[in-house]
This record gives C-alpha cells, sequence and structure tokens, in this order.
C-alpha cells in the first residue's frame, strides 16, 4: 500500500515534463497540484487507523543478504508529516503554477519536476522503516535541493549558495551513514524500529559516540542548527516555492524528525540531551541576532526558521512528555505560518520585484488578500490568540517549566520568541501597513494561483485553534505517543487559565512589541557592529574550502611533476617498501634451501652464469649505447646457454634467435641515433637509483631464496607429462602445453604479437614514392659484403627449409611454431642486410600485416572444429589418414601452429621493415 | 647451485632497474629487455633446477619421465617472444621521438609543461 503510493509519487514526477508542457502555462499548475493533493486526500483517509493507534506496515525484501528491505511504517509521527509534505506540496506547485508564469516552459517543467521528486523523496525518507532506505532518500533531498536552490544557473550567488548547501548537507549525510552502519553492525539490522527497541543496547556498546557524533552531525547539517546554519540563509537564492516548500516547512525538518525518532537514544547516553539542548540554544540564540541583522523580507524568515529549528531541537533535548507535545504542535504551527509567509514574499517579490524590506511600504493597497494572509500568519508566528501559534507556545513554556532544566533555556525562549515576535511584526506591519506611499506601483495585481496557497494556510491557522478536536485527535496526539513511547494528552484550547504559562506569553509579547518599534535602530546598530561578521561561521567555511583547494591542487603539483623518471622512482620505491613491510609483517624470517634442495654444482653452468652477471654490470657502466646493447645481448646469449644446460632446448632455440633479431633491428635503429650516450644523472641522482636497485634486487634474492626453500607442487606438470601422449598426442611436452592444453592462452600472446606488429607499423614513417626509387638503386649497387651478397640467397633457402621443418617436427621433438617463425624472420632478415630491404619485401610478395593477419585466421579457425565437433573451443581435432602407404596422423594442432608461426613472421618482418624505412628517411 | 643461479638473476634485474631509471630513452629500452631477461630466469627457477633432461617423452614410453619442469618453459617461451616483441616496439618508439624532439634525453619541459601552470588561474568563481 505505502509502496504503490511512493511508486505512484514517482511515476508522477516522471510525468510532470511532458504534462507541463501539455497543459500549457495557465493550467500545468492547478493540473499538476491533483497528484499531491490526491496523495493528501489517500492519507487524510487512513487518519481513522493512525488515531486508533495502530501502525500501517509494508515491506519489500530487496536485498535481504546486505539487510536491505523496503520497509515502510506509517505511524502517528509519520502520519503528521506526511500530512504536512503532501498538503503543503499541492499549494505549492498551484502556487509555482502562477510563480513560475513568466519563466520559459522548459523551467517551468523542470522546476515542478524538481518540486514532485523532492515531494516524493521526502515521503520516501518519512515511510520508511530501514536506515540504509532513509539514508538514499536524505541524500536524495539534498541533491534535489541542491538542484532546486541552483535553479537559476546563470547566477554565480545561486551557484554558490547551491554548493555550499549540497557540501554541508551531503558531508551530514556521510557522517549519518557512518551512525548507520556503526548501528547496523551493533545490533544486527537496519530497521529503525529495532534500533529504537534496542536502546539499551546502543546505548552500552562501545560504538555509541561514534554513532551519536555521526548522527549529530547529519541531523544539525540537515536541520541548520549552529555551526552549520549558515547555508539555509543562502539558499534564499531558490526561487520563492521551492523555499516555501524546502527550507521551512519540509525539508529542514526531516533532520528533526530523524532526531525525535532517536529521542530514546539520546536520553539513554549520558549528557546527550545537554549537548542538543546547548547547540539547540546556541543556534536559536544566533538565529535571533542575525534576525535583527537581516535585510531582506526572505533574509528575515529564513534566520527565524533557524531559531525555530533551534527551539524544536531544543524540544527534542528536554524530557518529558510535554516537551514531546509541544514539539509535535510547534511543527504543525511553524509549518503553517512560515510557509504563508514565505508564500507573501513571495507575491511581494513577483508584483513589485522587491525584497528588501526597508524599500517597502504601503502593500495593503495593492495585494490585500496577500497582507489578510500575512497578517493572520505573523499574528500566529507571534504567538498571539486566536492562533495555533499561541497554542504552541503555551506548550514551549510549559514544556520548560516542566522539564528537568533550571531557567537557562527558559530564559533563551523567551528571548528568541520575543525576537521572533518583533520579527513577525516587522515582515508584516511594516511592508504592508505601514509606511504608505513607498511604493507607487506594481507590474500586477494578485492573481488567483498565487493567493489560493497563503490564504488556506493561514485560514487553518486559524481553524485549529478555534476547533482543533479532531486535529489533536488524529495527528498531534498519534505523533506524540509514537515519539515519547507512551500516551500523551495533549489538550489544545485557548484558555487554560491563569497560568505561568501565559504570563510568559504575556512578557514575550510585551518584548516583542517594543523590539518592534524600535526595530529600525536595533536592526541598524547591529549591522553597523563588523565584530559579529568577524566570528560569522559563514567566512570560516570559506577558507576552509579554499585551503582544500589548495592543498589539492598543490598535491597534484608535486605528485604529477610530468617526469618520467620521478613516476618510475616512485612506482619501484614504493614496490620495495610495500613489500618488505609485507616480509616483516609475515613474521617469520625468510627460509634458506638445504643443500640438497639446491643442486650440486656445476662449473659450466655457474661460470657462465657469471659472466652474464658481468655482462649485466657492465650494461649498466657503458657509456656508449652500442656497447649497451652488446652487453645486454651477451646476457641474453647467457641466459639461452643456461636454458640449454638445464634441459629447456626450446627456450634455448629461441632465446638464439631472438637475440640475433634483436641484434639485427636494433641496429638499424642505433645507425640513426646518436651513440654516444654520457651518464645523464647527477651523483646524487645515481646514488638514489642505485639504492633502489640494490633494494630491489635485495628482495628478489630473498623471494627467490625462499621460494627454493618451500616444496614444489608438482600435480599440474606431472598431469601434463601424464597426458601429453596419450591424450594430445604429442612427445615436446612444451609444444604441447602451449599448442593445445593452454592453447587459449597463447592464442592471445600470438594476438599480443600482432598488436604490436601494427602499432610499430603504423608509427614509422609513411612510404613516400622517390624512398622506393632510392632503396631499389641502392640495393642494385650492393648493399652488404660481397661474399654476403653470393651466398645469401644459399642461406636464405636453408633457413627457410630449416624453419618449417622446425615447425612440423615441434609436436614431437625440439621446435614448435614460436622458433620456426623466429627461424623464417632471421632468413629474411639475412637477405635484407645482403640485398637490401626491397629485396626482402619483393621475395616475400605479400604485406607483412597481411600476414599477421592470416596467421590470426589460421590460430583462431584452428579452434573451430572442435567447437562444433566437442563444444569446446581450441579442442584438437586429430585426422588418421593412409596417403599412398604413409601414415599420417596429423590434427588442428599443426593449423594452430602454423598460424602461430606465420603471425610471428610477419610480425618480425613489420618490425624489419618499417624500422629501415624509416631509418632510412 | 640454486643460489647462484638466483643471485645472478636477482642482480641482473637490479642491473636492469638501474638503468630504466636513466633519463636517456635507449637505455631505458635496453634496461626494460635486460628486466625482461632476468624475470624469464627467475620464472625458471620456479621449476627447480635439477635434472639436464629436456621434456621430452622419449620414443617408446607414453609418460615423461625424470626431467626438467615443462610447466614454466611453455610459459617463458611466450615471454621471450614478447619481450622481444616489447623491446622493438619501443625502440620504433624511441626512433620516432627522437626524431620529432631531436634529442635521446628525457629532461627539461616538454610540450604540455610549456602550456604553463594549469592552476595558476586561480580555482574558479564559484565558492
Amino acid at each position: 500500500m505505502i509502496a504503490w503510493l511512493l511508486a505512484l509519487a514517482l511515476a508522477g514526477s516522471g510525468l510532470a515534463w511532458p504534462l507541463s508542457h501539455l497543459f500549457g502555462r495557465r493550467a500545468s499548475g492547478w493540473l499538476l497540484a491533483l497528484l499531491p493533493a490526491g496523495l493528501f486526500a489517500i492519507f487524510l483517509s487512513l487518519a481513522p487507523t493512525i488515531e486508533a493507534g495502530h501502525t500501517i506496515t509494508q515491506t519489500l525484501a530487496w536485498a535481504p543478504s546486505l539487510g536491505v528491505d523496503l520497509s515502510f511504517r506509517l505511524d502517528g509521527f509519520a502520519f503528521l508529516f506526511a500530512l504536512l509534505i503532501t498538503g503543503i506540496g499541492a499549494l505549492v506547485v498551484i502556487y509555482s503554477g502562477a510563480y513560475m508564469s513568466r519563466e520559459s516552459d522548459r523551467d517551468r517543467a523542470r522546476f515542478f519536476t524538481l518540486i514532485l521528486l523532492f515531494m516524493t523523496a521526502m515521503l520516501g525518507a518519512v515511510l520508511s522503516d530501514n536506515l540504509l532506505v532513509i539514508f538514499l532518500f536524505w541524500e536524495a533531498t539534498s541533491i534535489l535541493s541542491f538542484l532546486l536552490i541552483g535553479f537559476d544557473a546563470d547566477s554565480p550567488s545561486a551557484r554558490r549558495a547551491a554548493l555550499m548547501s549540497l557540501r554541508l548537507t551531503a558531508g551530514g549525510g556521510l557522517a549519518l551513514l557512518a551512525a548507520i552502519i556503526l548501528i547496523g553492525a551493533t545490533i544486527g539490522s537496519y530497521s529503525l524500529s529495532d534500533a529504537i527497541a534496542h536502546t539499551g543496547e546502543l546505548a552500552r556498546s562501545r560504538w555509541i559516540v561514534p554513532i551519536m557524533v555521526g548522527l549529530l552531525f547529519g541531523v544539525f547539517t540537515k536541520s541548520a542548527q549552529f555551526p552549520f546554519h549558515f547555508w539555509l540563509p543562502n539558499a534564499m537564492q531558490a526561487p520563492t516555492p521551492a523555499s516555501a516548500y524546502l527550507h521551512s516547512a519540509t525539508m529542514v525538518k526531516l533532520g528533526i524528525y530523524l532526531l525525535a525518532r532517536f529521542e530514546p537514544l539520546i536520553g539513554a547516553v549520558p549528557h546527550g540531551r545537554d549537548v542538543v539542548v546547548t547547540v539547540a540554544i546556541l543556534t536559536m540564540l544566533v538565529g535571533a541576532v542575525q534576525v535583527l541583522r537581516a535585510e531582506h523580507f526572505k533574509s528575515v524568515l529564513a534566520y527565524s526558521t533557524v531559531a525555530s529549528l533551534g527551539i524544536l531541537a531544543m524540544l527534542i533535548g528536554l524530557d518529558g512528555p510535554a516537551a514531546t507535545a509541544a514539539m509535535v504542535g510547534y511543527i504543525l504551527a511553524h509549518a503553517l505560518y512560515k510557509a504563508t509567509l514565505f508564500f507573501c514574499a513571495g507575491s511581494v517579490l513577483h508584483t513589485t520585484g522587491l525584497s528588501k524590506l526597508r524599500a517597502m511600504g504601503g502593500l495593503a493597497r495593492f495585494l490585500p488578500v496577500t497582507a489578510a494572509a500575512a497578517a493572520f500568519a505573523s499574528l500566529s508566528m507571534a504567538g498571539l490568540p486566536p492562533f495555533i501559534g499561541f497554542i504552541s507556545k503555551e506548550f514551549l513554556f510549559l514544556a520548560q517549566i516542566q522539564s528537568s532544566w533550571d531557567a537557562i533555556p527558559l530564559a533563551a525562549a523567551v528571548l528568541v520568541n520575543a525576537v521572533i515576535v518583533g520579527a513577525a511584526g516587522v515582515v508584516t506591519l511594516r511592508p504592508f501597513f505601514m509606511g504608505r506611499g513607498r511604493v507607487k506601483e506594481v507590474e500586477h495585481g494578485e492573481t488567483p494561483g498565487l493567493l489560493l496557497a497563503p490564504v488556506v494556510l493561514a485560514f487553518l491557522g486559524l481553524l485549529v485553534s478555534i476547533e482543533p478536536g479532531w486535529i489533536s485527535r488524529a495527528v498531534l496526539r498519534p505523533a506524540a505517543a509514537v515519539v515519547y513511547g507512551a500516551p500523551v494528552e495533549i489538550e489544545l484550547s485557548l484558555w487554560h487559565g491563569l497560568t505561568p504559562m501565559l504570563a510568559l506569553s504575556a512578557v514575550v509579547i510585551g518584548i516583542g512589541a517594543v523590539i518592534f518599534v524600535f526595530w529600525r535602530p536595533i536592526h541598524l546598530r547591529l549591522r553597523a557592529r563588523k565584530s559579529i561578521d568577524r566570528y560569522d561561521v559563514e567566512d570560516g567555511y570559506e577558507r576552509l574550502i579554499r585551503f582544500i583547494e589548495k592543498l589539492a591542487a598543490g598535491t597534484a603539483r608535486r605528485i604529477q611533476h610530468g617526469h618520467l623518471r620521478g613516476y618510475i622512482q616512485m612506482v619501484l620505491g614504493s614496490a620495495v617498501v610495500f613489500v618488505f613491510w609485507g616480509l616483516i609483517a609475515a613474521g617469520r624470517a625468510p627460509r634458506l634451501p638445504s643443500i640438497d634442495q639446491m643442486g650440486a654444482l656445476r662449473i659450466g653452468p655457474a661460470a657462465v652464469a657469471l659472466i652474464g652477471l658481468a655482462g649485466g654490470v657492465a650494461a649498466t657502466r657503458a657509456r656508449s649505447l652500442l656497447s649497451t646493447m652488446i652487453a645486454v645481448g651477451l646476457v641474453g646469449l647467457v641466459t639461452a646457454l643456461i636454458f640449454m644446460m638445464n634441459g629447456a632446448p626450446d627456450l634455448a632455440l629461441t632465446q638464439f634467435a631472438v637475440e640475433s633479431l634483436i641484434v639485427v633491428l636494433l641496429a638499424i635503429v642505433l645507425l640513426v641515433l646518436p651513440v654516444a650516450a654520457p651518464s645523464t644523472r647527477t651523483v646524487r641522482q645515481r646514488t638514489t637509483d642505485a639504492t633502489i636497485s640494490i633494494a630491489f634486487a635485495a628482495l628478489m634474492f630473498i623471494i627467490l631464496l625462499d621460494m627454493g626453500a618451500s616444496p614444489q607442487h608438482t600435480e599440474v606438470s606431472a598431469f601434463y607429462g601424464a597426458q601429453s601422449y596419450l591424450a594430445a598426442f604429442g612427445r615436446n611436452v612444451v609444444n604441447v602445453i602451449l599448442v593445445d592444453f593452454r592453447g587459449f592462452d597463447t592464442l592471445g600472446e600470438t594476438t599480443v604479437i600482432a598488436l604490436s606488429a601494427i602499432f610499430a607499423w603504423s608509427l614509422l614513417g609513411p612510404r613516400t614514392a622517390h624512398e622506393s626509387a632510392a632503396t631499389t638503386a641502392a640495393a642494385a649497387r650492393g648493399h652488404g659484403a660481397f661474399i654476403l651478397r653470393i651466398t645469401s640467397p644459399i642461406f636464405f633457402r636453408l633457413l627457410a627449409v630449416l624453419s618449417v621443418a622446425t615447425l612440423l617436427r615441434g609436436h614431437n621433438e625440439i621446435g614448435g611454431g614460436f622458433v620456426g617463425g623466429l627461424v623464417a624472420a632471421l632468413a629474411f632478415a639475412l637477405l635484407a642486410l645482403a640485398r637490401g630491404v626491397a629485396r626482402a619485401r619483393a621475395t616475400l610478395r605479400i604485406h607483412p600485416l597481411s600476414l599477421v593477419g592470416i596467421g590470426l585466421l589460421l590460430a583462431v579457425s584452428s579452434g573451430m572444429p572442435g567447437l562444433l565437433l566437442h563444444g569446446d573451443f581450441l579442442h584438437h581435432v586429430w585426422l588418421d589418414v593412409n596417403l599412398l602407404g604413409i601414415r599420417i596422423h596429423q590434427g588442428t594442432a599443426l593449423i594452430f601452429d602454423l598460424g602461430v608461426y606465420t603471425v610471428v613472421l610477419g610480425g618480425v618482418l613489420a618490425f624489419l621493415f618499417g624500422l629501415r624505412r624509416e631509418a632510412a628517411r | 647451485m640454486s643460489v647462484i643461479y638466483a643471485f645472478v638473476a636477482a642482480s641482473l634485474f637490479g642491473c636492469g632497474v638501474y638503468m630504466v631509471l636513466s633519463r636517456n630513452v635507449v637505455r631505458l629500452l635496453l634496461g626494460l629487455s635486460l628486466v625482461a631477461t632476468a624475470v624469464n630466469l627467475m620464472i625458471f627457477q620456479t621449476g627447480r633446477i635439477r635434472s639436464p633432461q629436456p621434456p621430452l617423452i622419449p620414443r617408446g614410453a607414453s609418460r615423461l619421465g625424470e626431467s626438467a619442469d615443462p610447466l614454466p618453459q611453455a610459459l617463458i617461451l611466450t615471454a621471450i617472444v614478447i619481450g622481444f616483441a616489447l623491446t622493438v616496439m619501443f625502440a620504433a618508439l624511441a626512433l620516432r621521438s627522437y626524431r620529432d624532439r631531436g634529442t635521446l634525453v628525457n629532461a627539461g619541459a616538454g610540450p604540455a609543461e610549456q602550456l604553463g601552470d594549469p592552476f595558476a588561474g586561480g580555482t574558479g568563481d564559484d565558492g
């Protein structure tokens, strides 16, 4: 049931855009208001249930394992809020239709959508029982408030105000999320009702302080308590209907709502109530002082809202049933009169364009009905009978007298309420009824759309106090009962007898009247005192934002400095630090391998390895690039020898071929680059680099030693060794692993080679017409040494045959696609060295990248028969045929290997031809 | 014996890292190649070098006897070829960059730095 209502609200918000365009300027406000009005009526129909004390719940499972359920709960307190949200929402939509009549269609549609979405979010927040869902809607209201405050996106002050509100409320929301998660972790459930039920357990848990801090941060930022109050006056940049809805009647009360829900927890925590009451009193006082200093109509209303929110927070902090009753009553009263006053301010702004109070006067002549509504609302605000404001103020004083606090809250409340009374007068009597003649003309008169909302609300304020029975039974009493936890007697009547509260009300009205009369000098004197500005929290916020931005810029400038060497140093250095840290944190010392684990010393491989080490050191010290290349090549050859001497002939072959090719290819490059390469680093830099290198090398050494000491897991290799012949018909286990068992990995790696070839080809210079002529001429003149030129065709053919033979025998003997391809590439490299690149290209006939493509195609298609027959890509299929008496047993594995061969050949040739072409430019 | 291999592989790695930190592009490239080689040696040692017998199933047998570990060898084979492709690709880059910039040394302000400090203009107009 409740979920349907929310879904309806959401759907309506989504339709608001097209409907607003459809209904046009005049009708859209009235017609779109049917949605909130309908929801209001539905909620109203539930009043008898709520009055009887029942609660309507609904739960939809969403992510039960995470504890997130869409659980909804309509009890007395939520009912009060739901009525306020939908009722005032309907009036706001009607008012917006008239207020935004001068805007473009698009802006109007945008405004309606935002307002209706906001209403949905607020409803979701008050109707949810799951804390995480409440948080979701909480953040949604923050974002929608941001969008509404910044509605006039061209105005820098609107943007600034919107950002300010978002930063504060979202920051508070983050703290609230932390508190919610801690609550969930402590009691094992994210349900709000569970949290209230387990208040004792929460209060005793060790996370209670962070929970309270997070909760209070969230609530205080949302409800504009000191020191987070300054976003609310700035939020007056929003269009007035938005201010009326969000920043007086509903959104700012969301924090109060949550605080009231958690009142038992605040009471259970030592000093919980003290903190809330203190902050509330500070808020009240700050609000009161700023009310007197405010210049604009809406600013006065905003600061008085701050003060009212302080009063509400204070009432939650006070104990006793009267405080709860007073809070509930004040929520209702404040919503009614504050929204009315905002509507009136909006009407004044719309008709005259004036916003500063000192410039207004005598407006009752032009806006009579608005003036009447404003007068009613102000009287309610001032707490004069027979308005509901009077009744709620009586309850306020009753609550304070009955609470266990002494005189300070009472005194503060008297003072602040007096200021509010004065503000009420200032906001109504001065602009509308005094200063006749200050305003000469208005742009237009009152329209029905602008009038309906304030009139209805003002009238309600009066009606409720004259006939309070239904309201107190159906709305206020259940609400107070939910918050207090037990039934609360609320008697709304105008006359309780000669009580101390009546005396206090009289005192308040007296002081307020004095403030009103002397408003102008008080206002000017307070504005002139610059010391108040110095302690302004908003200034501190500005400075904090500037500081954060400077910090961010400075950090980015330091870390993103643009020097490659610095980046590499940082990466390597931190890798060393973290791995060492991990090793130390692992707790045990690295092990050394035992003597038999180490293996017998063999002089040959040991000597070769040490020569390799010498080569490596020589590479670091070489001052000519050619020597460096030779040294690195030496290390490569040594590696090949180590492979050969330790039972890895395939690897040795590959490494030898690769070393030869690297020499050929890098020589092409080095012949055009400056070969002399003195050291580019200062001694100090070299020392730092040496330290990092030695540390990294030591780390690797320790890791390798420790690995040598641990037992080897040979299950996988044993499997391959056993199955290689039986399942994959191959004797060369390495080749079988590459082509068959791990064929998909090899396909990926072949693709990498192909991509690097394409990359290199596209990077290296474009062909020009005269270039090919020059190279052919050079080739005709003779390129290399005489003997090489004569013998190169022989060697080329020999190497070509050798490469094919290597490919074919690879499955059962040493060889394979990779080695074969490299040997074939060597053949072409030899031809290119001896007779020139053009000759080599002509011998190849096709473009090297075409070879690459053909190879990839072959490799991929070799997997298709397996896919079709066995449902497994690259499950190789074998054929046994008898061809002229010769038994041939081959399969798709050979095609795959052929594909690899072709890709490697094409890739290396692409490198070769490309580099040659670039170097010749 | 394995200690010697471990020591050599780790030291080659260190030499390679030292060269990678150089400002000369070609030295960086050759250092990268050296690092790749050293890593191949390290992977080889995961097979616990013991038997010099290659992993070939002899004729007449149907399973592999005592021999070197085939699995690391398969991994290293493709690693060698890809390391080679990386080296040559990097060489192409170095050549191109030399053609464009006229120098092999990475130092001083590049084209991006010559545009000026991105943070110099203030931090925007919105609070």
